[in-house]
């Protein structure tokens, strides 16, 4: 989330909402930026299960929103979201967590293919065949 | 004081029980205060809380003069921002404090950049911390104004024009002539 508030002033004119999984800093959001932020159930590939409530949680808040935009740093609901946005008409921005110093996150690696913009925060791993493109980072 | 910090989440006692240990033999040039958060280990040798309130963490940070932790991004990018000497020990899946090796990408990359210590295991720590007291992190720049710019490029795009129009019918005759 710290690195996706570093991209504010890309989406701070924006009419947005935010998708999270933790309450506190939904609620920080809402305040902060007097808008809308979803809290999701927080879960990794580990639990399947939990990945199934998030999917469910994520269908509804896309269907309910219809967003044109998704812009996300990475992570399962981000990875959900990206796609549901996409079959919903939306098109995606994505920027690699600077965590993932080696290669890219699972998640970065299934939303590539229908990322419109998809950004990695090292150099190395960029790859300009595959539409990688780095251009700095956040932190 | 140098102070440590394990995240609050999963236990970490290599980490905390190696610090203890450093501290119980004289290792160490100040003393330590610590953040152990889910530990089950509990140190001897210096004063330690479960977890701390955000604005009592913010100031230990600052008073610290060097800190060991984990080799998480939050805790990196934190003492980096405080330009405080940071000493990593990864993380590892075979102890069940983490479930993959990516601290262990972390904490190499940074310290391959100058901007960590790192320990791979409870066998470097004491070596390392000794290493810590002088130790200058190389200060990070981060330059994202470019990436801002891209995303807030292609946000603007979107708004002022949702699908690129085709080209005309006088653009795609000029282009099939280009030789």
């Amino acid at each position: 989330m710290s690195q996706l508030l570093k991209l504010e002033p890309a989406w701070g004119t924006c009419d947005c909402f935010f998708v999270t999984t933790n309450e506190v800093v939904a609620g920080e959001l809402r305040k902060k930026y007097a808008t809308k932020a979803y809290v999701v159930i927080e879960a990794n590939r580990q639990s399947p299960l939990k990945i199934a409530k998030m999917l469910w949680q994520c269908m509804k808040i896309v269907l309910r929103e219809r967003p044109s935009a998704v812009v996300s740093t990475g992570a399962a609901p981000g990875c959900l979201v990206s796609y549901l946005g996409r079959l919903a008409g939306a098109r995606v921005a994505w920027v690699d967590s600077i965590a993932n110093v080696e290669r890219l996150s699972l998640s970065g690696r299934l939303v590539r293919p229908i990322a419109d913009v998809f950004l990695t925060q090292w150099e190395d791993l960029a790859d300009a065949a595959r539409g990688i493109e780095y251009l700095g980072e956040l932190t | 004081m140098i102070f440590l910090t394990v995240g609050t989440q999963f236990p970490f006692d290599r980490l905390v029980r190696a610090v203890d240990e450093a501290a119980g033999r004289g290792l160490l040039w100040e003393e330590v205060f610590a953040q152990i958060g889910a530990a089950d280990y509990k140190p001897v040798n210096f004063k330690w809380v479960g977890e701390l309130p955000k604005s009592e963490y913010a100031e230990m940070v600052s008073r610290a003069s060097a800190i060991v932790g984990h080799a998480g991004m939050g805790t990196i990018v934190m003492a980096l921002e405080a330009g405080k000497p940071l000493l990593v020990m990864p993380r590892l899946p075979e102890f069940g404090e983490i479930v993959n090796y990516h601290q262990v990408a972390t904490g190499r990359k940074f310290a391959a950049l100058g901007h960590v210590l790192m320990a791979k295991d409870e066998a470097e720590i004491a070596a390392r911390l000794g290493e810590l007291e002088e130790f200058k992190p190389k200060e990070r720049v981060a330059r994202g104004e470019k990436v801002v710019e891209r995303v807030a490029g292609f946000l603007e795009a979107l708004r002022t024009q949702r699908t690129p129009s085709p080209p005309t019918e006088a653009q795609r005759y000029r282009e099939n002539r280009r030789p």
